[in-house]
């Protein structure tokens, strides 16, 4: 450093008084990530696992894109759905001007696009290796339940993005999802109102879902993806068993390494994959807007986006095991409706949420190591098989008039693959991890 | 002057506040009475009444809807005639005082139940009574005489009108409900022919407000 930018500094940190937590800071993100990560970098079987590592650091920097991406957009977009039914709106003329007029307009969609569809995928493998690492215990439950609030937002965010366009895709599919937040008891009326400023969707309801994108979503994931940063450098990183393992196979404590160049060389390496990867989609996948939004013609296939499609299939399921079961469930229970297929895949879906949120609670072990714990592992594996199956159920009129199988069999068919096919995952894996557990404690 | 008061008090056994506890408890109140008093600005997030524009313009006037494909598409938006009904079996989509969308069947009306045709037609509102998308009539499925709905295969039977109830309590005529996920049938709307058109008679229209 040159004097003159030492002297600068100087002046500055005599104004701000910043410079005992700089320090505090330095030290902290020196010690947070365990040199070994960098040593063992010449392992194959850990440059396997890199990705995982930095699905966080991905998620973060994609983060950042969606924000500058976004901004840009901004300067283009104009949140008015008033018009006919069915004629393109301003916000739907406007999307159109960006991806056709606009310089550069539509690459910067298309990375805005495609950097959401990849951020809730890093974030996805983000929070299931966090899962199976158990990095929630001493003292970092905080960091986890910010991580599990963080993840809602971040569907939130796509959520409200997705209508923005104001075309059929958008509208129906928030249209259906809207209906269903309807029936969640008790909550479900006012809360719609809330959300939409009506009760069904209406201009005034893209003004609102603007406002959520743009202005309320960010604030709030800011703080909070600053305080779960905050937490993560201060606390240190969770630390992966291969860092305790010495050569000797012994466990003995990680080595520490500086930040620079140890441990930031693999986290710049996995920036600039994941930054060409989303700049190629974005220049050759970009996906223009269907047709204008008409509340009075619903589109053949309405999907909402894939990371939704295991709440839709959820829904879709518990109607088919009501079917098969010639369940006819009551209108109301007390004047409240709690048994009907969509309620129930609600509450099934809020169950699952709420159960990841307390995991720290519930999950009161002290082993970290996914391999040594065959239960926990287990309900992991089976966790994911229920939301690619379910996904695939979501899926059961578009692959019926593909296959051309009668939807009544496509029906069946991807049902009991949502029964049997996490089991048949699971179970084996509980009983292979069981086993080896008990012949090492012998 | 006020410590004698205080100490007068004291003595016929009446609890003092000091002017300590005094301010504390009223800035309290006041800071409290503020944030109280700026909450109710939240208010403002409830759904406005929108002024009912357009209000008088509204007739009750079937128009052909949105639908591509169709044997009406080229009609869309214009009034519909009952001369365009020309077989039993023909239906199209079609869109009542401009905000409820509805299907129009002609019907062979010795298999109709538990309604009467009115010059061979009769209306469902098409919006599914499940998660409110539209449903058609022979679009999907070009072979049933049903409601179809697309997003999750609610099957309307418009030859069995039932009686059903809706969530506000309202009794209502509808189509019963064959199959799939629909909690209730889709209500029929009353239509009456003026001068060769179809209308759709507005008895009660809270019964169609259920997708609002």
């Amino acid at each position: 450093m040159t004097s003159r930018t030492k002297r600068l500094i100087a002046w500055l940190d005599e104004r701000l008084l910043i410079s005992p937590l700089v320090a505090k800071a330095q030290r902290s993100i020196n010690f947070a990530l365990p040199s070994t990560l960098a040593r063992q970098n010449k392992s194959r079987v850990f440059w396997l696992t890199y990705p995982f590592y930095y699905a966080g650091a991905i998620t973060a920097l994609l983060a950042i894109l969606q924000g500058i991406t976004g901004l840009l957009l901004a300067f283009n977009y104009v949140p008015s759905a008033v018009g006919e039914p069915g004629t393109p709106t301003q916000a739907y003329l406007s999307v159109q001007n960006i991806m056709r007029t606009v310089p550069l307009g539509a690459l910067v969609r298309g990375i805005h696009q495609w950097g959401a569809n990849l951020l809730v995928a890093a974030l996805a493998v983000h929070a299931f290796w966090a899962f199976f690492r158990s990095p929630y215990r001493l003292g970092r439950e905080l960091t986890w339940v910010l991580g599990v609030i963080l993840l809602g937002l971040a569907l939130g965010y796509s959520f409200s993005g997705y209508l923005l366009p104001w075309d059929q895709l958008g509208y129906w599919a928030a249209t259906i999802s809207i209906q269903i937040m309807k029936a969640i008891p008790l909550l479900g009326e006012s809360m719609v109102q809330l959300l939409l400023g009506g009760t069904s969707l209406t201009p005034d309801t893209l003004a609102r879902f603007y406002f959520y994108h743009v202005s309320l979503l960010p604030g709030v994931a800011l703080i909070l993806v600053g305080a779960h940063l905050v937490l993560v450098i201060l606390q240190g990183v969770s630390e992966p068993e291969e860092a305790w393992k010495s050569k000797a196979g012994k466990l003995e404590p990680p080595l520490f390494g500086p930040f620079f160049p140890q441990q930031i060389t693999p986290v710049l390496t996995v920036s600039l994959v994941t930054l060409g990867v989303v700049l190629l989609l974005g220049a050759y996948a970009v996906q223009m807007p269907g047709e204008p939004a008409n509340k009075f013609l619903t589109p053949r296939f309405i999907i909402p986006e894939w990371y939704f499609l295991w709440a839709y299939g959820l829904l879709k399921w518990v109607g088919w095991i009501y079917d098969l079961a010639h369940f006819v469930p009551p209108s109301s229970i007390f004047g409240v409706d709690l048994v009907s297929a969509k309620v129930v895949g609600i509450l099934l879906a809020a169950g699952m949420f709420i159960i990841l949120l307390l995991l720290p609670v519930i999950d009161r072990g002290k082993e970290a190591r996914a391999l040594q714990r065959p239960l926990k592992t287990a309900a992991g594996i089976w966790a994911i098989g229920f939301l690619v199956t379910l996904t695939l159920y979501a899926l059961n009129e578009i692959l019926s008039a593909d296959l051309s199988i009668p939807i009544d069999r496509m029906n069946f068919i991807l049902g009991s693959i949502v029964v049997l096919g996490p089991l048949v995952a699971a179970v084996p894996a509980y009983v292979v991890l069981r086993h080896r557990v008990s012949a090492k404690m012998h | 002057m006020s410590e004698k008061v205080a100490a007068d008090s004291e003595k016929k056994g009446r609890r003092v506040t000091s002017r300590r506890e005094f301010v504390r408890t009223m800035v309290s109140l006041g800071i409290l009475g503020t944030l109280v008093s700026y909450l109710s600005l939240l208010t403002s997030l409830l759904p406005s009444p929108r002024s009912s524009q357009q209000e008088s313009e509204v007739d009750n006037i079937f128009r052909y809807g949105p639908e591509k494909g169709a044997w009406y598409s080229d009609k869309s938006g214009t009034e519909v005639k009952a001369e365009d009904f020309d077989q039993n079996g023909k239906g199209a989509g079609v869109l009542w005082r401009r905000s409820i969308p509805a299907v129009l069947i002609r019907v062979d009306g010795s298999r109709l139940r538990g309604a009467t045709a009115k010059n061979g037609l009769i209306a469902f509102a098409a919006a599914c009574t499940h998660l409110c998308c539209i449903a058609t009539w022979r679009l999907d499925r070009p072979t049933e005489d049903v409601l179809f709905c697309r997003c999750h295969d609610g099957v309307f039977d418009p030859y069995d009108v039932v009686k059903d109830v809706m969530p506000n309590g309202a009794e209502y005529l509808g189509a019963r409900v064959v199959a799939g996920p629909p909690p209730r049938a889709a209500p029929m709307i009353p239509i009456e022919i003026k001068d060769g058109m179809v209308a759709g008679v507005p008895s009660n229209l809270e019964i169609y407000a259920y997708c609002e």
